[in-house]
C-alpha cells in the first residue's frame, strides 16, 4: 500500500491526486428505489441523475431520498420528482485548494470531476479530503510531532475529550420512524442517538432511513425496528487518532462518547477530527480552509 | 452449439428477501450440493421471474471499509476488529440491496459462441438461461469452457 512520504501538506495538490475514479450514476427516469440499491451498494451518499444521453442534471443525496419517504411518495417514484441539487464540477488538473473552495462556497459535500469533453469520470467528496488530511497529518514532516515522535509517550496528544461536542440530540425506542426524521431535519443531523428510558441503546441514520424505506417499512412504526445496535462509541479519554481509526474502520461519520460511568456524554464526528488535527499545523493551507464547511 | 446443451438445470436461487448472511449459507451449500465453487448466485421472486444475480463479488465489495487505502496504512489494526465492523454492516442488508438488476440472459436455443462472446466482452463469470419469463438453467464459464475445449480436441 502506497504511503504519502514525498509531499508535507496538501497545498498544491491537483484533484486528481485526490479523486476517486468512481462515478456512482443512475438515470434520471429511474426509480427511487434502483436509486437506494446504488447508494447502499457503492456506500455513497448521493447519486449522479443523468438523461438518457448521459447528459447530468442532477444530484440525489440521502436527504432527497428521505424527504419522499416522509412524503410517503411510493417507492418506485422516478428519481427526477426528487431532484433538488445541481451538480458541480471541476477538472482534474484543478487545485485541490480551488475544489475545497467551490465545496465551501456551495455549501456541497460533493464535486464531480469532468475532462475537457465534458465526460464525467470521478469524484471528490468531502469524507476524500479529511481521509487525506489525516494521511497526510500522521506522515507531515512540517506537524509539531516529527513522525519520529509518534511513540513518544511523554509528548501531549489530543484526546476525544478535547475535541467532541457535548450535549446530545436523542430519540426514544418508541418515537415513530416520522418523529426520527423530523428530529434528523430540524437539527440538521446525520444520525440520532435512540434511547430506552435512559439508557442509549442504538443508533439511526440517514443510511438506516433509506434501507427502511427500500423495505417498504411504514413510516408510522417505531423507530426501534430500524435502529442499528449496539451505540459505536468511544471513551472520552481515548487518543483522537484511536477514535478516527475507529471510525474508519465501521465506515462511520461520527463516535458517540461516553464516560468512566459508560454514560454517553458527547460526539465526535469525523471532520471535528480533522479540523483538530489540521488545527495544530498552520503550514497546510488546506486545512484551514476546511474549518468553512460543516459536516 | 447451443446454451441448451451445457446448461445447469439444477441450480440453486436466493431469494430478495434473504439476508446476506442466509445467502452465504445458501451459496457454500450450493457448492457442496453441485460440487463446484459456486461464485454467485440467481435471485427469483416468487413466479421464479429472474430479478438479480448476487455474487461473492457484490458481498465483498460492500464490506470493504471505504477508507480501506488509509487502513491499510495502519500497522497496528487489528483484523478482529476490522471483522466486527464489516459484520455490523451486513446485520440489516438484504440480497435485494446488493444484487445487480442490469443483466444479461439467454435463452436455451443461444449459440454458445454467442454465449462466449458474450463472457469474454462483458467479462461475466455466469449467464442466466430465461425461457418464457422463467428461469430455466444457468451456463457457468468454466463448463462452456471444457465443453468448447472437448468439441476442438474430440
Amino acid at each position: 500500500m502506497p504511503t504519502y512520504k514525498g509531499r508535507s501538506v496538501i497545498s498544491g495538490m491537483v484533484v486528481q491526486e485526490a479523486m476517486r475514479c468512481v462515478v456512482n450514476r443512475i438515470n434520471v427516469y429511474s426509480s427511487i428505489e434502483s436509486c437506494i440499491q446504488k447508494m447502499i451498494r457503492q456506500k455513497s451518499n448521493a447519486v449522479l441523475a443523468e438523461t438518457d444521453d448521459g447528459k447530468p442534471v442532477g444530484v440525489v443525496s440521502k436527504t432527497d431520498i428521505i424527504n419522499a419517504y416522509y412524503a410517503a411518495l411510493p417507492v418506485h417514484t422516478p428519481v427526477s420528482d426528487i431532484l433538488s441539487k445541481s451538480p458541480y464540477f471541476c477538472n482534474p488538473s484543478d487545485k485541490l485548494d480551488m475544489a475545497l473552495d467551490l465545496m465551501i462556497k456551495k455549501k456541497n459535500h460533493r464535486i464531480y470531476i469532468r475532462e475537457k469533453n465534458d465526460d464525467v469520470i470521478g469524484t471528490l467528496s468531502y469524507s476524500d479530503i479529511v481521509g487525506l488530511l489525516y494521511r497526510y497529518c500522521r506522515k507531515c514532516e512540517k506537524s509539531r510531532r516529527k513522525p519520529e515522535d509518534l511513540d513518544n509517550q511523554n509528548l501531549p496528544r489530543l484526546i476525544v475529550n478535547d475535541v467532541m461536542t457535548s450535549g446530545l440530540i436523542f430519540c426514544d425506542v418508541n418515537d415513530r420512524i416520522i418523529d426520527v426524521i423530523e428530529t434528523l431535519f430540524e437539527r440538521r443531523l446525520g444520525a440520532v442517538l435512540v434511547k430506552n428510558g435512559v439508557d442509549a441503546v442504538g443508533v439511526i441514520s440517514k443510511t438506516d432511513l433509506i434501507i427502511s424505506y427500500a423495505h417498504n417499512q411504514s413510516k408510522e412504526v417505531n423507530a426501534s425496528n430500524i435502529i442499528t445496535m449496539p451505540v459505536l462509541s468511544c471513551s472520552s479519554d481515548i487518543l483522537l487518532s484511536e477514535a478516527v481509526q475507529k471510525m474508519f474502520i465501521h465506515d462511520v461519520q461520527r463516535l458517540f462518547v461516553s464516560d468512566h460511568t459508560d454514560n454517553i456524554i458527547g460526539v465526535i464526528s469525523l471532520s471535528d477530527a480533522a479540523k483538530a488535527r489540521s488545527g495544530t499545523c498552520k503550514a497546510c493551507a488546506a486545512s484551514v480552509l476546511l474549518e468553512g464547511v460543516s459536516s | 452449439m447451443i446454451t441448451r446443451e451445457i446448461m445447469d438445470t439444477s441450480f440453486h436461487t436466493l431469494s430478495p428477501d434473504h439476508s446476506i448472511f442466509e445467502a452465504v449459507e445458501l451459496l457454500k451449500k450450493s457448492s457442496e450440493d453441485e460440487e463446484k465453487k459456486i461464485f454467485g448466485m440467481m435471485v427469483t421472486d416468487k413466479e421464479n421471474q429472474l430479478v438479480g444475480m448476487l455474487s461473492m463479488f457484490d458481498i465483498l465489495l460492500f464490506i470493504q471499509p471505504k477508507h480501506i487505502r488509509i487502513l491499510g496504512e495502519m500497522e497496528d489494526i487489528s483484523f478482529e476488529t476490522v471483522l466486527t465492523g464489516m459484520m455490523n454492516r451486513l446485520k440489516k442488508i438484504r440480497v435485494e440491496d446488493l444484487m445487480s438488476t442490469d443483466l444479461l440472459i439467454i435463452t436455451p436455443e443461444t449459440n454458445l459462441m454467442v454465449v462466449s462472446d458474450i463472457m469474454i466482452n462483458k467479462h461475466i463469470r455466469r449467464i442466466p438461461v430465461v425461457e418464457n419469463n422463467k428461469v430455466v438453467g444457468i451456463v457457468y464459464r468454466s463448463d462452456l469452457f471444457f465443453h468448447l475445449m472437448g468439441k476442438i480436441t474430440e
